[in-house]
């Protein structure tokens, strides 16, 4: 777990992110914990729910750590899976502190 | 690209209708005559959606569903169980060995093929 | 709908597949057989049959193969005891089965009041296991008897004949950990219900754990959906309908008109109705790790399973089903590359090319090549005898119920294989004997203790191949041929005289002659108008021969030779009036070339010929054919000596003998129509038609003639008739070196 902040790291997320993919996830996000994260999206063509909830799951984490987490390049089928899931992009974005 | 489908069924009738049904609904098929084939036809190959019968010679549906799930390349395929057998018991049984879901034979074809399409999307 | 019609057909094959499985499989219990597979091969059997009828509909078929299988289900698990009675029945059952089978490959109705006994019969038998086994109660079944063909409703039924007006669903979806284990998603059943109407979903995500904690298999999300939609809450329940187990779900309906917390409510009932409250207990919750290691240790297995399954695809790829009527196109093609090849050969002949010429001996090995892959298209056709011999255990088990008697049918050879044409003609000779051997042969059981022997009696049914021909015996230890009744019952029918002197080969032959029938009184079988007489025309036909041997109080032994295939055939080529003819070989016993003193008239046209110190008639073929008005001088003519069924004689009278070859059969009913005296056609090697005559048509015909024109000649008929057999068995034995018994 290394501390080279400044620059955002970015992770790419696969194309089908199913059932299989939610333990290496989980792995990859938690080796980012701490420092600044792009996630890139732009392959995915499918998410399943346990993978959402770790996308979810990190999101709170990064707010609560006051780092920075948020999606880039989405790709449609992604952007459409979260709107049948019932949520916004945003809520994949770590949430700034109200001033 | 097409939805590549696999079905496990040991009679030659069956096989024969889910391939005309499932060709005529624009997927690949693949095929298999019992649990021990069914294994051996997913050696290397990663179908959309499986569908299976439970009463088959050499091993059933319950052990072929068992061995897929085993498998943890092939933990995320949907299983449909296809069968004439609709006790409740069964039902469980194919759901704890892994099942994603059941559809009584004899198939109404537009029923099953939107049980695919909605499995496979 | 073609493909459907294919299909049919694939499931009325398989059916008979399985009908013979599930005959074995039964017979085999009977035998005490405890083999688990068997009795789940016979429930299969079943099992397989109601599936493709219900696929098809055939709604009769399915009733009784479930409650069939019904009775097969509790055997299988334990709970009911196949005794003999229970088999018995089973067997019976089998048997209403293939009827039923059959009668609705025909598109026939069978006789319900039979299936409905059957049915009760076997309802019976459940509703005993079910008892004895203190499970279900008994008459739980019948209720549940249509339950399981489903109507066929498709979903857009479902909206269509919802009521009409717009309703209002709010719905709680909670999947468990088990939901995504079977690969189940959240988003396939919100897509689902997108499907259905206008809807409006959040997302629950309060149950989310932080990151370190969360199980990257386990279920914290939910969903709440509100659904504005012309269904009704079935259709809502159906896309649940997987996986009511493996999450929380409640459909509340809001009632537009009512103003409550419709929220509020739901909750109240969800609680009232013991729902999992939030923040579940995640289930399995080291599924993952156990998947994991089991995974692990499965990559060793996944190995293995990879090289057995090269060897399983091998095995698949050593037998293919083909069309029935392609195999047939290709006899025909490799026929016509027979002739074509022959044709060709005396091409070649006819322009004195030498014979040790290159291209002479390239047409002796194309000859050699057309016979091997004409014999290898003929093996493509091939079947085993088994399917036939096993029905004949059918056959055993009415004759045996219909008479009292107790009779075991023991099947060797089954394998042997014959051409399927001749397999088809097979079945109703060999029922007839099988009959006659039962309700003749065999004794009554107390007769048969009497005499020493067991109480059951014993058919045998025996195939192998000998010398390029098909042997078929069936044998069994009754009482042998009475001979003192078929002679007088011969005499009685004036199929003899009653001083004629005969062997007891020639007795025993007796029994082949038209008309003729021992039974004292009419039983329920034999009965049935036929008789031996057919058994050996329908041999004939097959170009084949039969022959009896018995010895009495041991029992009888039918011999049935017959050839491999019905497309080829041996012949002789002989020439009558100027047109080409064909003798089948296995016809003729001998050629000469007769003098004018061995001729006597009898009257009319009928004559005979002298051979030796027999006296047989002659025939004209010509004239009986039509192709001369006037009978032929004998003196320029060749006798061909024919042995006819009964192992009567005939001469038949041509003009010339051509020669001696294998000659491919053509239907003259395919491609003309059935021409008296005429069996086939075949096309000759200067591409000649030529006709094969059927010789006991023929033999027919001129007796119908010598009848209407000489009654005397009649006489001297029976009588050659009985002396003729002693002759043709010691011919028939010359021809075949290898004693049949």
């Amino acid at each position: 777990m290394s501390t080279k902040m400044r620059k955002p790291e970015v992770l790419k997320l696969a194309e089908n992110l199913d059932i299989t993919e939610a333990t290496p996830l989980i792995g990859e996000l938690l080796k980012h914990r701490g420092a600044d994260i792009k996630i890139d999206a732009s392959s995915v063509k499918k998410m399943g729910g346990q993978c959402l909830q770790a996308l979810l799951c990190a999101s709170a984490t990064w707010t609560l750590d006051g780092t920075h987490i948020e999606i880039i390049t989405p790709s449609d089928d992604f952007l459409q899976c979260v709107e049948a899931y019932g949520l916004h992009l945003s809520h994949f974005s770590s949430q700034e502190p109200a001033l | 690209m097409k939805k590549t489908i696999l079905t496990v069924d040991d009679s030659r009738t069956m096989r024969e209708m889910l391939k005309a049904t499932l060709l005529g609904a624009g997927y690949e098929v693949m095929q298999a005559e019992d649990g021990v084939h069914g294994l051996e036809v997913l050696e290397g190959a990663m179908p959309d959606v499986i569908l299976t019968d439970i009463n088959m010679p050499r091993m059933d549906g319950f052990g072929f569903i068992e061995g897929v799930r085993r498998d943890s390349r092939y933990r995320s395929v949907p299983i449909l169980v296809l069968t004439t057998e609709g006790e409740p018991e069964k039902k469980d049984r194919a759901r704890r060995a892994g099942a994603t879901g059941w559809i009584v034979k004899p198939f109404d074809p537009e029923k099953l093929i939107n049980a695919i399409r909605r499995l496979a999307a | 709908m073609d493909t459907m019609a294919a299909i049919k057909q694939t499931f009325f094959q398989e059916c008979e597949e399985q009908l013979v499985e599930l005959e074995s499989g039964l017979l085999a219990l009977e035998d005490g057989t405890s083999e688990p597979d068997t009795i789940n091969a016979v429930f299969r059997a079943v099992h397989s049959i109601k599936g493709g009828a219900g696929a098809f509909g055939l709604e009769q078929l399915v009733r009784f193969a479930h409650a069939f299988e019904t009775a097969l289900d509790l055997v299988r698990g334990g709970k009911l005891t196949a005794t003999r009675a229970i088999l018995k029945t089973m067997l019976s059952a089998a048997d209403v089965l293939a009827d039923l089978v059959r009668i609705t490959r025909e598109d026939g109705v069978a006789d319900d009041a039979e299936i409905t006994r059957m049915v009760q019969q076997l309802e019976a038998i459940s509703h005993g296991g079910a008892a004895a086994a203190g499970s279900q109660p008994a008459d739980a079944e019948p209720a549940d008897d249509l339950d399981f063909v489903p109507i066929q409703i498709s979903l857009a039924d479902l909206i269509g004949a919802g009521p009409s007006g717009t309703r209002s669903f709010k719905i709680r979806f909670e999947p468990k950990t088990g939901f995504y284990a079977r690969a189940n998603e959240p988003l396939v059943m919100l897509r689902e219900i997108s499907r259905l109407g206008a809807m409006r979903v959040t997302c629950d995500q309060t149950r989310l754990p932080s990151l370190t904690e969360l199980d990257p298999e386990g279920a914290y999300l939910a969903w709440e959906i509100h659904l504005d939609t012309e269904s009704d809450e079935s259709a809502l329940r159906d896309i649940f309908e997987f996986v009511e187990f493996d999450c929380d779900i409640s459909i509340e309906e809001k009632q537009v008109e009512a103003d409550f917390d419709t929220d509020a409510f739901a909750q109240l009932m969800s609680l009232a109705s013991g729902q999992t409250p939030p923040m579940a207990q995640p289930l399995e919750p080291r599924t993952e790790q156990i998947a994991a290691e089991i995974a692990s240790r499965n990559e060793s297995e996944t190995a293995n399973r990879k090289s057995d399954a090269n060897k399983g695809f091998n095995q698949a790829g050593a037998t293919i089903r083909v069309d029935l009527e392609r195999v047939e196109r290709l006899i025909d093609l490799v026929g016509e590359l027979v002739i074509n090849q022959a044709m060709l050969s005396q091409r070649v002949a006819e322009a004195r090319i030498a014979r040790s010429s290159a291209l002479a001996m390239g047409l002796d090995e194309l000859e050699q090549l057309s016979r091997e892959i004409q014999d290898s298209v003929m093996a493509i056709r091939a079947q085993p005898v088994k399917p036939i011999f096993q029905r004949m255990s059918r056959v055993v088990r009415e004759a045996a119920d219909m008479t009292g008697k107790s009779v075991t049918l023991h099947c060797d050879g089954d394998s042997t294989e014959v051409d399927k044409t001749v397999i088809e003609r097979l079945t109703d000779p060999l029922t007839h004997m099988i009959r006659n051997a039962i309700d003749h042969g065999i004794e009554k059981p107390e007769v048969r203790l009497a005499a020493g022997k067991p109480e059951s009696g014993h058919i045998r049914l025996a195939a192998m191949h000998r010398s390029g021909r098909v042997v078929i015996e069936v044998s069994d230890d009754g009482g042998g041929i009475n001979r003192e009744r078929v002679r007088s019952a011969a005499i009685a029918k004036g199929l003899i005289e009653p001083e004629a002197q005969l062997s007891d080969e020639e007795i025993d032959n007796l029994i082949f002659l038209p008309g003729f029938s021992t039974a004292a009184t009419v039983t329920d079988m034999s009965g049935r108008g036929v008789g031996m007489d057919v058994v050996k025309r329908s041999i004939q036909a097959l170009g084949g021969r039969i022959s009896i041997a018995s010895t009495p109080g041991r029992g009888s032994t039918f011999v049935m030779s017959l050839p491999l295939t019905l497309a080829v055939l041996d012949g002789m080529i002989v020439s009558v009036a100027d047109e080409t003819l064909i003798v089948p070989l296995t016809a003729i016993v001998e050629t000469l070339k007769p003098s004018t003193g061995d001729i006597y008239h009898m009257g009319g046209d009928s004559r005979v010929i002298r051979i030796r110190d027999t006296f047989v008639p002659l025939i004209d073929i010509g004239h009986v054919l039509g192709y001369r008005n006037k009978l032929a001088d004998p003196q320029n003519c060749v006798v061909v000596l024919i042995d006819l069924e009964g192992h009567a004689r005939r001469a038949l009278l041509v003009d010339t003998i051509q020669g001696q070859r294998q000659v491919v059969i053509k239907s003259l009913e395919a491609n003309y129509r059935r021409v008296d005296g005429i069996a086939a056609a075949t096309i000759l090697g200067d591409g000649r038609v030529a006709l094969i005559l059927d010789v006991d048509a023929v033999v027919e015909n001129a007796n119908g003639k010598a009848a209407s024109s000489a009654s005397e000649s009649l006489d001297l008929d029976h009588d050659t008739h009985a002396r003729a057999p002693q002759r043709a068995h010691d011919f028939a034995t010359e021809l075949e070196p290898e004693p049949v018994e």
